[in-house]
């Protein structure tokens, strides 16, 4: 089976029930999706498949085929990460960084749905990723300051 | 090595699922917590006739490969069962569950099972050998045992076209994100010439299957405010000795208290 990652196609001949997870880090080597609690709760290993956010320890390499997966290696080469880092730096949004890869694709997905969220919709749309250091208030504020300051990228 | 089954079409999922003996596997974030190595799944989850969501005279027909995020956005979908899938783990999660596997995976705690069992919603299932409407009431048999052949297939949940606007709906969990229910209830009542016209009520996480008594909801049928109000410790004693919970991570004795109060707070927000 094919499937696009960062861009790129390539073919997969592993099993169909493999976890995406695991062939993303241990096949394609990208250690930025992070295994958490590979039972969709932390949001640590967070990719955008089809431009949606999803969960990849839940995701069987077969559901995969044909579609389009983004990583935070891939997403790291936008216009709109560099917004996103720069805001979660400008109000230290990250600290131990563990669930920052998720959290950043979170934001992603956030704000190309819905370029000016509000702090309710902030605050659902990452609550499905973990974060067990910054109490998620200085996350909530990078996404408001890049939606503001990326304002048009979206 | 143990094989998958990729189906680009139904046609084609259905001959694998009459010749071999596979998982269904939709958005796959129930059949991935087990993700169990020996696994032999049939992906259908991206089959396009499984995907639609189209009204005719007598239904919503959901699609069972619709993720809850698909319906969520759906502008034909009643408030009440947006509100209900919006619940369901967080974002990522309802990217990815479908409603057919939230009702084929055979638990009470499904939250958008609980709207089909409150609307009476049927189930179409397919075959090979054809197909066949059951009410969604009728498909579950038990704890995580349906009435779905081997061979069979959820196509589609046909939802009533029906007055939603007048619905109650609770979910009562451990937090608003990521949470499986402890408790859940809805209710509809819609009224006609200062009568109910009708009166539904399903209860979910309570038992072994959701709760959905029609009998006992008959007695508010057809009655004034007036005379609801007097029915009404009636009909709380019946759901009194109807509802029998199970007991888990979360006792029996709560699950019940829980249950009687927003029944009653179902009532009262009716005026009864």
């Amino acid at each position: 089976m094919k499937f696009i990652l960062n861009g790129t196609e390539v073919e997969y001949t592993g099993a169909l029930n493999a976890r995406l997870l695991d062939v993303l880090r241990d096949e394609y080597r990208l250690t930025g999706v992070k295994c958490g609690c590979r039972e969709g709760e932390c949001g640590s290993c967070s990719v955008i498949m089809d431009g949606i956010l999803t969960n990849s320890c839940l995701v069987a390499m077969g559901r995969a085929e044909g579609s389009t997966i983004v990583t935070i290696e891939g997403y790291s080469n936008t216009e709109r990460f560099r917004a996103l880092d720069k805001a979660y730096a400008d109000v230290s949004a990250v600290q131990c960084g563990f669930c920052i890869p998720g959290m950043i694709l979170a934001s992603e997905c956030i704000l190309a749905k819905n370029p000016h969220p509000t702090e309710a919709e902030i605050r659902v749309g990452i609550s499905g990723n973990l974060c067990r250091c910054t109490g998620y208030n200085a996350i909530v504020h990078a996404i408001d300051i890049a939606a503001k300051e990326g304002s048009g990228l979206w | 090595m143990v094989n998958s089954y990729l189906a680009g079409s139904l046609k084609e999922a259905l001959e694998i699922r009459a010749r071999e003996t596979v998982r269904p596997y939709g958005g796959g974030t129930d059949l991935m917590i087990e993700g169990a190595e020996d696994a032999v799944y049939l992906f259908i989850g991206k089959i396009p006739e499984l995907k639609q969501i189209i009204v005719d005279d007598t239904y919503i027909r959901i699609g069972a490969e619709c993720t809850f995020t698909e319906i969520i956005d759906n502008d034909l979908i009643p408030e009440m069962l947006k509100n209900a899938c919006s619940g369901i783990g967080g974002p990522a999660i309802r990217n990815l569950g479908t409603v057919g596997g939230n009702i084929a995976n055979g638990s009470p705690k499904a939250d958008s099972a609980l709207i089909f069992f409150v609307t009476d919603s049927m189930l179409r299932l397919v075959s090979t050998r054809g197909e066949r409407l059951l009410p969604v009431r009728e498909f579950y048999l038990g704890k995580k045992k349906t009435a779905l052949q081997s061979d069979e297939l959820i196509a589609e949940v046909l939802l009533p076209r029906a007055d939603y606007k007048n619905y109650y709906y609770k979910k009562i969990g451990a937090r608003n994100a990521q949470a499986i229910s402890r408790v859940s209830f809805a209710g509809l009542m819609t009224f006609s010439d200062g009568r109910i016209a009708s009166c539904a009520t399903a209860f979910g996480s309570v038992s072994d299957v959701i709760i959905r008594r029609d009998d006992i909801d008959a007695i508010m049928t057809g009655k004034t405010i007036a005379e609801a109000s007097a029915a009404k410790s009636a009909y709380i004693a019946a759901y009194d000795e109807a509802i029998i919970p199970i007991s888990g991570r979360i006792s029996a004795e709560y699950r019940k208290a829980v249950c009687m109060n927003l029944l009653v707070d179902f009532l009262e927000s009716n005026g009864i």
